[in-house]
């Protein structure tokens, strides 16, 4: 049997191979859109912003506070710098996202200055808005580049150094604009990997094949095999390519090891072949197939952290997000990626999804079979 | 006027395919015109340029008194067309179907007299999409002859439809046609083509016979077999892949047994009681109305279907113990086209050949002789999806027959395939009976059904009648086997 066996399986590991690149639909998924993405985050996600406006509270009110504000005032990267007279005023206009950066002076500027006591410098606030990470990191690193270079002339002249302090608000352990690309990672090959093979089996029952299938020696079980080795591939080998891109291109530093990256892809995206056959298995036509996919893509999506952070979230959701594939998924690439995790946080995100993956493909196998009536 | 279509020296090309060439053709207004002609022939084309779907490329065209290529609007309310598969809208109800018809055409919502001639007054509230196929093949006709149009182009309405179904389609036309309304019917059925005023059969977009149809033949058998003539005749040969066929399996007095088998809804039977025991060599046939249990009753001997109530068995090994080795005994090929249209005809074979575990240094020389064996050779790395109708059928077979099953299981084979590729496909189905190979088969084709052994009869999810094709027309007491069927089910509704 065992011989028979690998030759069905690696029979349909071909097949699907040669039907997912012919197909036109599958095949421009593959292609276009990743190229899509990169495009578009080598162009939106530009680490260069422009037009940033500012609101200064100054306390200080001395000639060094306003010269340093008439920096930033004739800096090309800076539009409008707004003053303000009270916190709470600084507060509004953090609020209503009508500035991306705030600076705070305190009333002590020029006296610290002018006291140059090393071991005191005058100390000057920049706050971030932590909603939009990337570019108020951006943001905050001009304003804090402005800082420096008048701090530099200011210890020329004087001996002594500015000392600005960068706060985030909304979000305060914001990480690095890296933190979007290397979701995007773990986003695009989900979203592959969903698609694929939502429509795999649903393609084959509308066009007929799937019982001839049925009606051939191959069991259930190969055909789950084969159904699900070859869209991991694809979605392993685009996200290795993705990942390549985004150290490559946009210079993220990859700061874990590889084979753990590579193993939790694997059952990251094991898991997401599950969800994508279970959704197929039960899905009659390609379209209703789509749609399976659009609704559970929208909540899971939601429910990820990728957008608002878990612990921010309802305690009743937070419970639901333990259902959720692509909220290990994203914590792991990014994990690993940026902060290079250990073997223990690597398990501990790994087991669940190694249960999403067992429950979800043990099902559509399932469904395969009671779905022949 | 008395021809309500006059066509000269019509052209249309699609590519480098000459559809219509040079054809010629007058339609008679108040008759039934037959269409008749081989698969890609230029049938559908013909009907779609008639009703200004289509522009010519070159030719002359009127139909009543206009020309469908300049002013298709004027024509197009005299015309009820039917195309093969109708536009129905599966999730509206009967009644909504109609009546979504009768506002498009702008016609009164008078539907009693349809739906009671269609006979689906009791099921005017049902979803379109649950009909059975012969309910949706009369529900589509009724839609088409809302307003009485003047003209009616059908194209191939009964495809698929059991023989009751269609006596009521031809009923229908008869009976809601006025002496000034003209029919254009293009059919497979011959016998249907037999009953009409006038026959047309074309081939090779060009007309080789227009002429009333008892001229041909004074019966439909006799106007069939000078048909097949018209259109180059059919030859009987030695059938090349019987003779290349090596039976290879265990010797098995009762290949295929079906055991109490029952497939029920709820409280709803579809298939009751169903025992069949069919003997090595037998091609048995399945026949029976639309919506009757006998595609469900076969896709539960196959391993399509799981049964509620009893087993199958295929070579004594049961489908529901064992599945994957009692499949391996089958070939199997269905109406639709079922093979991968993306992939080549060698890769057809070879994906087919390998899940029927034939081992990869056999492989090689099974899928050249197999294509050798139906000349399949020379479009082996074409894309299955762009063969013609009759090497896509030719290469389901070859990929159902590769690994030289002991049975084959034919679901509808033939449906929508033109008479002389029938007798072909045919010619091969008794010769490899011949070698030994069982045959299950279903069919709305009564001539098949005189090919087969034994038939079953299906009716309300029970067999009515089984027996030799000789022994049910005796039983009902009819000389074809269509008045046979007809019959033994008028007979059992009297029960």
């Amino acid at each position: 049997m065992g011989s028979g066996f690998l030759r069905r399986v690696f029979a349909l590991i071909k097949k699907e191979f040669i039907t997912t690149w012919k197909d036109p639909k599958s095949r421009s998924i593959i292609v276009f859109l990743p190229l899509m993405q990169l495009i578009i985050f080598a162009n939106a996600a530009t680490m260069e912003v422009k037009n940033i406006d500012m609101a200064v509270l100054d306390r200080d009110k001395s000639v060094e506070s306003r010269e340093l504000i008439s920096r930033y005032e004739s800096s090309p990267r800076f539009r409008h710098i707004y003053y303000m007279d009270t916190e709470v005023e600084l507060q509004e206009k953090m609020d209503n996202q009508e500035v991306q950066i705030g600076m705070y002076i305190n009333n002590d500027f020029s006296n610290s200055i002018k006291k140059q006591n090393p071991i005191e410098p005058a100390t000057l606030l920049i706050i971030g808005d932590g909603r939009q990470t990337n570019s108020s990191a951006i943001a905050t690193g001009y304003a804090s580049q402005i800082i420096a270079e008048y701090s530099q002339e200011v210890t020329q002249r004087r001996g002594t150094a500015i000392d600005a302090i960068v706060r985030n608000w909304f979000n305060p352990n914001a990480e690095y604009q890296w933190y979007v690309l290397t979701i995007i990672v773990a986003m695009l090959s989900v979203v592959v990997t969903l698609i694929l093979t939502a429509l795999s089996v649903a393609r084959e029952r509308e066009m007929g094949t799937f019982d001839q299938l049925i009606v051939s020696p191959l069991s259930s079980f190969e055909i789950l095999l084969g159904k699900t080795i070859t869209p991991l591939v694809i979605a392993m080998g685009m996200a290795c390519l993705m990942a390549a891109a985004v150290t490559g291109i946009f210079e993220v530093p990859f700061n874990g090891s590889f084979p753990m990256f590579m193993l939790s892809m694997f059952i990251s995206l094991l898991s997401i072949v599950g969800v994508g056959l279970f959704i197929s298995s039960i899905a009659n036509t390609q379209q209703q197939a789509i749609l399976y996919v659009m609704t559970f893509m929208m909540p899971s999506m939601l429910l990820s952290g990728f957008i608002s952070p878990i612990e921010d979230m309802p305690e009743a959701l937070q419970y639901f997000t333990y259902l959720n594939p692509i909220r290990f998924f994203m914590k792991l690439t990014r994990g690993i990626f940026l902060k290079g995790i250990g073997i223990e946080e690597v398990i501990v995100n790994l087991i669940p999804l190694i249960l999403i993956a067992v429950l979800t493909l043990t099902l559509a196998a399932k469904t395969f079979k009671s779905k022949l009536e | 006027m008395i021809n309500a279509v006059e066509i000269r020296n019509l052209t249309k090309k699609f590519g480098d395919i000459t559809a219509l060439d040079g054809l010629s053709l007058n339609i008679e207004k108040g008759k039934i015109t037959g269409l008749i002609g081989a698969d890609g022939a230029g049938k559908t084309t013909l009907s779609r340029t008639i009703i200004g779907l289509l522009v010519p490329d070159a030719g002359e065209i009127s139909v009543l008194g206009f020309n469908p290529a300049t002013q298709k609007n004027d024509l197009i309310v005299h015309i009820g067309y039917m195309p093969q598969k109708f536009g129905l809208y599966e999730d509206l109800s009967v009644l909504e179907n109609l009546i979504l018809y009768a506002d498009l055409k702008d016609v009164p919502h008078d539907f009693d007299k349809m739906l009671e001639f269609t006979s689906l007054t009791t099921f005017q509230n049902r979803l379109a999409g649950d009909l059975s196929g012969g309910m949706k093949q009369k529900l589509g006709l009724a839609c088409t002859l809302l307003g009485n149009p003047a003209f009616l182009v059908l194209d191939e309405p009964s495809v698929g439809v059991d023989p009751i179904s269609r006596r009521d389609l031809m009923r229908m036309v008869r009976e809601m046609m006025g002496s000034e309304t003209t029919v254009l019917w293009s059919t497979a059925y011959l016998d249907e083509a037999h009953s009409f005023d006038t026959s047309v059969v074309i081939d090779k977009g060009k007309i080789i016979y227009d002429g009333i149809p008892s001229a041909l033949g004074a019966t439909a058998q006799e106007f069939q077999d000078k048909v097949i003539e018209l259109m180059g005749g059919y030859k009987e040969e030695e059938s090349q892949i019987a003779k290349n066929y090596r039976y290879r399996a265990a010797e098995v007095d009762l290949t295929v047994e079906a055991d109490n088998l029952a497939k029920r809804y709820g409280d709803f039977y579809a298939v009751k009681n169903n025992t069949l025991k069919i003997k090595k060599g037998e091609i048995f046939g399945l026949i029976g109305p639309n919506g009757a249990g006998k595609s469900t009753s076969f896709k539960m001997m196959c391993g399509l279907a799981r049964p509620t109530e009893g087993t199958a068995r295929i070579m004594g090994i049961d489908i529901r113990t064992d599945p994957e080795r009692a499949r391996s005994n089958l070939g199997y090929m269905a109406q639709k086209f079922s093979l991968y249209g993306t992939l080549t005809v060698e890769e057809n074979l070879e994906f087919f050949g390998a899940a029927y575990g034939i081992g990869i240094l056999d492989r090689g020389k099974r899928i050249d002789d197999i294509m050798e064996i139906f000349s399949l050779k020379e479009y082996a790395d074409q894309k299955s999806e762009d063969l013609p109708l009759g090497l896509k059928q030719r290469l389901s077979m070859a990929c159902a027959l590769i690994h030289n099953p002991p049975i084959l299981f034919l679901d509808e084979p033939t449906s929508g395939v033109d008479v002389r590729m029938r007798r072909g496909f045919w010619n091969h189905i008794t010769s490899l009976a011949k070698k030994g190979v069982t045959v299950m088969v279903t069919t709305h084709f009564m001539d098949e059904a005189e090919y087969c052994d034994r038939i079953s009869l299906f009716y309300h999810g029970e067999t009515i009648a089984i027996g030799t094709p000789a022994e049910l027309k005796e039983k009902a007491g009819a000389t074809t086997m269509e008045d046979a069927f007809i019959n033994l089910i008028k007979e059992s509704e009297k029960q």
